[in-house]
Parts: structure tokens; C-alpha cells; sequence
């Protein structure tokens, strides 16, 4: 009992991660309209950033402050170069230079700082030990941060006026434009923001892994594609929910079935909603 | 360094690979399934063929290369090039029967996932393939017995050019065929080739098994011509520069296909001496990592221009004509390969908008596309079929 319960907390921790990322994803599908393989590139970027930021001096939370903002700066710049003049071209050339730019950023990034992973900069935290249960706080800190963030995208979402342009756009562009909404701002705006969620993720995940490396958002990509696809692609609440399931899944996978496959347990689960329910839990925006 | 053994081994490597663009040729190409797992179907055949002809443990030759593996069964090496394009075939049937109906994007997808756990497996299904520790004595055929050593990279050129200039023939029989026209339909509007009876599911995935095989015949190539197999050799990136070998020579064109590695075998082997670049050499004695990555940059950066600044290839498909006399809308359509080679005799849908030059063609009855025979049979011998059913509902 105390180790599904142990099993439980770590599911949720590692939700948590996927989650923020799954939203990120979920929110530049709904604005472009094609799955984006260079993303994890971005939790990659977010997180080396932020150990460069604690190598120069800066305190951990306002390096995690300047990747976010760098990695999303860079999301809007990447994009005007590389997916903007594609966007009348059709998926396939969208899809394929997402993965070209994947393998371009992946390996700068392994140009100058190694293959080697590097521990990544979070002070030592003691456990808490509620009665037989051991609870890290570092899974806590994740879930925490990431609940804010889910919760400031919400707000964003809902209560200004560049989040209802996004939704807007999301849910018919050539309306949107109609009613004067200038679809290449929101298309920035949404870049940057899915940009700067997915350095915040990639934090986290550096977070949980202890330590940063240039394949590590690569490798996670098919696990926020599965949470993404189970929550009904585009939607950013069924991106949550559904990271909720894929992290449990991991967790108690590994635990009970095998604890060799880790990650493929994602992917079962990925094939599995492809398979019966394409559209995901909660619909997605198509 | 020795240029012609060097030269030797690119072309190798680019006939091998000529074959997985062959079959992602026929996958994307021709019947337009995006296939995001092709490294998967090349491991399967690899292992296959590897497992099949090692010398059985406990044998002379097992203790005598101090091996680990548990199976081997020290078929002969044929036998094993056989099985090795059937399992890859086998493996490709049983990911498409579930995820070959998926429209694209989510094909693409669930092929990159499927790939994923056979990889998985592979790694961690230590007693079939020794995980990351790999098998190193795979079998060389005729090595050292028949053809000495020193000879034994052209050799193997020779015969591998053979092998792959037998299966691109026919690849190119096939997909000149009704049947690739059947494939080409699909590709170009599912819709409507549904619509006149074509079994779009059936002939995707016929399609998709037979790159798989492609990919099979492959594996077993590669793990004979280095003696080694182990799973690190099969990552994604193996499935995107395969990718770029059939969008650079021409996605649609087996040629193109071949044309495509060759270029991309060129590119990838001859940027193994950026590290001597004088500039660089300072750089990689920091960073050891820094060339490879330097390579697998230029890759991801020629995808990208291939895709935006080249997207029809050096040798693009030839331009198919629509059949005579349908129709002034009948013409403007891209391209027009799904209604091949003017079979469909004049006039039949004069009396009807046609909007695709696929609706022109006649409605085969038994819907059996598999071998695709039986519409090539209506279009040439009854032309006239369309005027006694020119209305049948679509299934």
C-alpha cells in the first residue's frame, strides 16, 4: 500500500512535468495546426539556459525568469524563419522541418556543451516523512510550479485580451481575421508563449532527472506527444488531464509491469488512443 | 588515407540505404503514408538476419569468437537475407493493420512511437539481441573461405549492387503496375479512389508491408557487410536521413530514391573529415563530440532546405498524363498520376462534372485491389463499363 501510494506521488510528479509541457505543445498546434517535432529542442534549450544562467551567477529562479524569456524569444525568431514561409505548403513540409530543425538544435547544443549530461543547479532538499510514506520535495516543488503555470496560462487565456485572440484564432482563423484580429501577432504571441512553457517544462523535467542533457527533450517528446493526443489535440485542458494519465502510466508501469521500459509505457499508451480514441477524452480542436 | 577502399564502402553504404529509400519510397512516395518509424523495419531485418545464420551456441565457432548471444542457428546466410525481408514485412503488416487507416499526421506519429518500442524491446530483450553490448561475429558469407579478405569489400559491393538492382527492378515492375497505379490513386485522393472501389485500407497497407520488406532486405545487407549488430545502430535520426535520401532524389521516382542516398551518403560520410579542417581540429580537441554534431547539424539543416527550397527532388516523379478526351477540368489537375496512361477510353464522362482525373477511371466490381489485375482488366478490355453503371454508390 505504502508503495502505490509512494508510486502515486512520483505519477503525479512526473504528470505534472509532462503536463506543462503537453500545454505548451497543445496551445502552438491550435494556433499552426501541425505537431511540432522540434518542441522538445525548446525544454532542452529552457533547461541548458538555465544552468548557463546559474554558471554566471544568477540565482536559480531568476535564470529559469531568462530562459524562459530567451527560449521563447527564440521560439518566435525560429519560427518566422522556418515555419512562416511554409505555412501554405501543406503538413508534410511543416512536419519534416520541424524535424530538421530538431536535429539542428539538438546537436548545437551538444556543439558547445557536450554529450556529457551536467547535474543540473537545484540546492539539496531533505524528505518529508509523512508517517510511513516518503515524500521528496523536489516531485512537490514540480507539481507546485507547474499547477501555477497551468493556472497563469488559464488566466491568460480567459482574461486578457491576447489569450481570447489565441483562442480565437485556435478555433477559426479566417473568422478571427475577419473581425480584425492580426493573425501573424497572435501567431508570435502564441510562439513565444508555447516557447517559454516548454523551457519552464524543460526545467522541471531537468529537475526530476537531476541533470541536463542535449537529448533529453528529444527523448521526451513522444511522452508529451502521447499526453497531447490523449487529451485531444489543440485542447490545453485535455493536454492536462491526459499528462495526469501518462504519468501515472509511466510510474506504475515501471513499478509493477517492468521496470526496463519506462518511457514505452507512453507510447503504448500513445498507439492505444491512436488506435480507439483518436479524438482523445475530451475533444480535441480539429 | 586510402581513397578507393573509402569509395568502396560509400557506395555500399549508399546502395543499402538506396534500398530503405526504396521502400519509404513506395510508403510516402507513391501511396503517400507518412512513415516516421522506417529505422524499425531495418532493425527487425538486421536482427533477423544476424540471429539466423550465427554459428549455434556451443559450436566451434561461438567458443572460438568467445560470444554471449543465446539463438543462433547458423542457417545460411541466403536464408537469412530471405527471412530477414520477411520479418520486416511481417513487423510492418502488424504496425499498419493498426495504425495504417490513421490519417497523416497521426500516421506519423504512431509509426515514430511504434518504432520507438520495437527499439525498446530490442534494447532490453538482452537474451534475443545482447541489448547495448550488440553482436559482434555475425557471419560474413564466403569471407576468408572462398574470397580473401583483401578483396572482400568489392566483393561484397558486387553482390550487394546485384541485390539491390534486382528489388529495384521489381519495385519499379510493381509500382508501374495497376496495381502502383491503384497506390498512386490513393496517394493523390483517397476519396475518390475509395469511391470507385479501390480497398484504400488493403492497398495501404500492402504498400507499407512491402517497404517493410525493402527495409528487411536492407538490415540483413548492412549487419553481413559489418559483422556487427547492436541497437544503437537503429535510432530515429537512421528513419529522417532516410527521409532526406528520398526527398532529395525525388519522392515518387525509385531512381530518385537511389539517386537521393548516393547524394546523402556523400554528404554524411564525406563531412567525417571536417575534423581535419584546420579551424576545427582546435575546436574537437575541447569538445569530442563537436564534428559529429557538426554532421548531424548540416543533416537537419539540409532537410530543411531540401524541403523549402527543393521539394520536387533532382529526378522528380515524371509527370503522368490524364487520359485523352475527358474534359476540359480533367487537365488542370496536379499532376494527374492517379489516372494513368490514357486507358479509359474517350469520352465516358463527358456528360458529368468530373472534378479529379481519378473519378474517370471505371469502377472495378470486386473491390479485390489487392492485385489490382482485375480493374486494369475493365479499364483496357470494357471501357464502355462506365456508361451501364456510371452511378454506383461508393462503398
Amino acid at each position: 500500500m505504502t508503495a502505490f501510494l509512494q508510486t502515486l506521488v512520483f505519477g503525479v510528479a512526473t504528470g505534472a512535468v509532462i503536463s506543462l509541457s503537453a500545454v505548451g505543445l497543445s496551445l502552438s498546434y491550435g494556433v499552426t495546426r501541425f505537431i511540432n517535432f522540434s518542441y522538445g529542442e525548446f525544454l532542452t534549450l529552457g533547461a541548458y539556459f538555465t544552468v548557463l544562467g546559474v554558471a554566471l551567477g544568477l540565482s536559480l529562479p531568476l535564470a529559469v525568469v531568462l530562459a524562459m524569456v530567451g527560449v521563447g524569444v527564440a521560439g518566435v525568431v525560429l519560427a518566422r524563419i522556418f515555419f512562416d514561409p511554409l505555412m501554405d505548403r501543406g503538413f508534410l513540409a511543416l512536419l519534416v522541418t520541424s524535424v530538421g530543425l530538431a536535429f539542428v538544435l539538438q546537436n548545437v547544443v551538444r556543439m558547445f556543451a557536450g554529450s556529457n549530461p551536467i547535474r543540473f543547479p537545484l540546492p539539496l532538499m531533505r524528505p518529508w516523512h509523512v508517517g510511513a510514506l516518503f515524500v521528496p520535495k523536489v516531485p512537490v516543488l514540480v507539481v507546485v510550479v507547474a499547477l501555477l503555470a497551468m493556472v497563469g496560462v488559464h488566466l491568460l487565456l480567459t482574461l486578457t485580451r491576447v489569450g481570447k485572440m489565441m483562442r480565437a484564432t485556435s478555433d477559426n482563423p479566417s473568422l478571427a481575421r475577419a473581425s480584425g484580429i492580426s493573425t501573424a501577432r497572435v501567431l508570435a504571441a502564441t510562439w513565444f508563449l508555447s516557447s517559454a512553457i516548454g523551457a519552464l517544462g524543460g526545467v522541471l523535467l531537468a529537475m526530476t532527472q537531476i541533470a541536463v542533457q542535449p537529448v533529453m527533450g528529444w527523448s521526451f517528446l513522444l511522452v508529451v506527444f502521447a499526453a497531447v493526443l490523449l487529451g485531444g489535440i489543440g485542447n490545453p485542458y485535455g493536454a492536462m488531464l491526459g499528462s495526469l494519465v501518462v504519468g501515472l502510466g509511466i510510474e506504475l508501469g515501471t513499478t509493477y509491469v517492468s521496470p526496463d521500459y519506462g518511457h514505452a509505457f507512453a507510447f503504448l499508451i500513445l498507439v492505444l488512443v491512436l488506435l480507439l480514441r483518436p479524438r482523445g477524452i475530451l475533444r480535441g480542436a480539429f | 588515407m586510402a581513397l578507393l577502399p573509402f569509395l568502396v564502402g560509400l557506395l555500399t553504404l549508399a546502395l543499402i540505404y538506396g534500398l530503405l529509400a526504396l521502400g519509404l519510397n513506395l510508403q510516402y512516395g507513391v501511396t503517400g503514408l507518412l512513415n516516421f518509424g522506417h529505422v524499425a523495419f531495418f532493425a527487425v531485418g538486421a536482427f533477423t538476419s544476424a540471429l539466423l545464420t550465427l554459428p549455434p551456441r556451443g559450436s566451434a565457432a561461438y567458443l572460438q569468437a568467445d560470444a554471449h548471444y543465446q539463438i543462433g542457428l547458423g542457417w545460411p546466410v541466403p536464408v537469412g537475407f530471405l527471412l530477414a525481408g520477411v520479418a520486416g514485412g511481417l513487423v510492418a503488416l502488424l504496425i499498419g493493420a493498426t495504425s495504417v487507416r490513421l490519417s497523416s499526421h497521426y500516421l506519423a506519429i504512431a509509426t515514430f512511437a511504434m518504432a520507438e518500442i520495437v527499439r525498446s524491446v530490442l534494447t532490453n530483450a538482452d537474451w534475443l539481441t545482447r541489448g547495448e553490448f550488440g553482436i559482434s561475429n555475425v557471419p560474413q558469407p564466403l569471407k576468408d573461405t572462398v574470397i580473401p579478405a583483401g578483396v572482400y569489400p568489392y566483393a561484397y559491393l558486387a553482390a550487394t549492387a546485384v541485390v539491390v538492382a534486382v528489388l529495384l527492378a521489381l519495385t519499379v515492375r510493381l509500382t508501374e503496375s495497376p496495381y502502383g497505379r491503384a497506390l498512386r490513386a490513393v496517394r493523390d485522393d483517397e476519396v475518390a479512389a475509395r469511391s470507385l472501389g479501390k480497398q484504400t485500407p488493403a492497398l495501404k497497407l500492402g504498400a507499407f508491408a512491402v517497404g517493410g520488406a525493402l527495409a528487411g532486405f536492407a538490415g540483413s545487407l548492412w549487419t553481413h557487410s559489418l559483422g556487427v549488430v547492436h541497437v544503437g545502430q537503429f535510432v530515429p535520426i537512421v528513419t529522417f536521413q532516410v527521409w532526406l535520401a528520398v526527398l532529395m532524389g525525388g519522392s515518387g521516382n525509385a531512381y530518385g530514391a537511389l539517386l537521393g542516398s548516393l547524394a546523402l551518403m556523400a554528404i554524411t560520410q564525406g563531412t567525417r573529415f571536417l575534423g581535419d579542417v584546420p579551424l576545427l581540429s582546435g575546436l574537437t580537441r575541447r569538445n569530442p563530440s563537436f564534428v559529429p554534431s557538426l554532421r548531424f547539424v548540416l543533416i537537419g539543416l539540409l532537410l530543411i532546405g531540401v524541403v523549402r527550397f527543393f521539394p520536387r527532388g533532382i529526378l522528380p516523379e515524371r509527370p503522368r498524363r490524364p487520359p485523352r478526351n475527358v474534359g476540359r477540368r480533367g487537365s488542370e489537375n496536379r499532376l494527374g498520376s492517379a489516372a494513368d496512361a490514357g486507358a479509359v477510353g474517350g469520352g465516358v464522362s463527358d456528360d458529368r462534372p468530373s472534378d479529379r482525373p481519378a473519378s474517370d477511371r471505371p469502377p472495378s466490381d470486386d473491390g479485390t485491389s489487392d492485385d489490382g489485375r482485375s480493374s486494369e482488366a475493365d479499364a483496357s478490355a470494357d471501357p464502355g463499363a462506365l456508361d451501364s453503371s456510371p452511378d454506383r454508390e461508393p462503398r
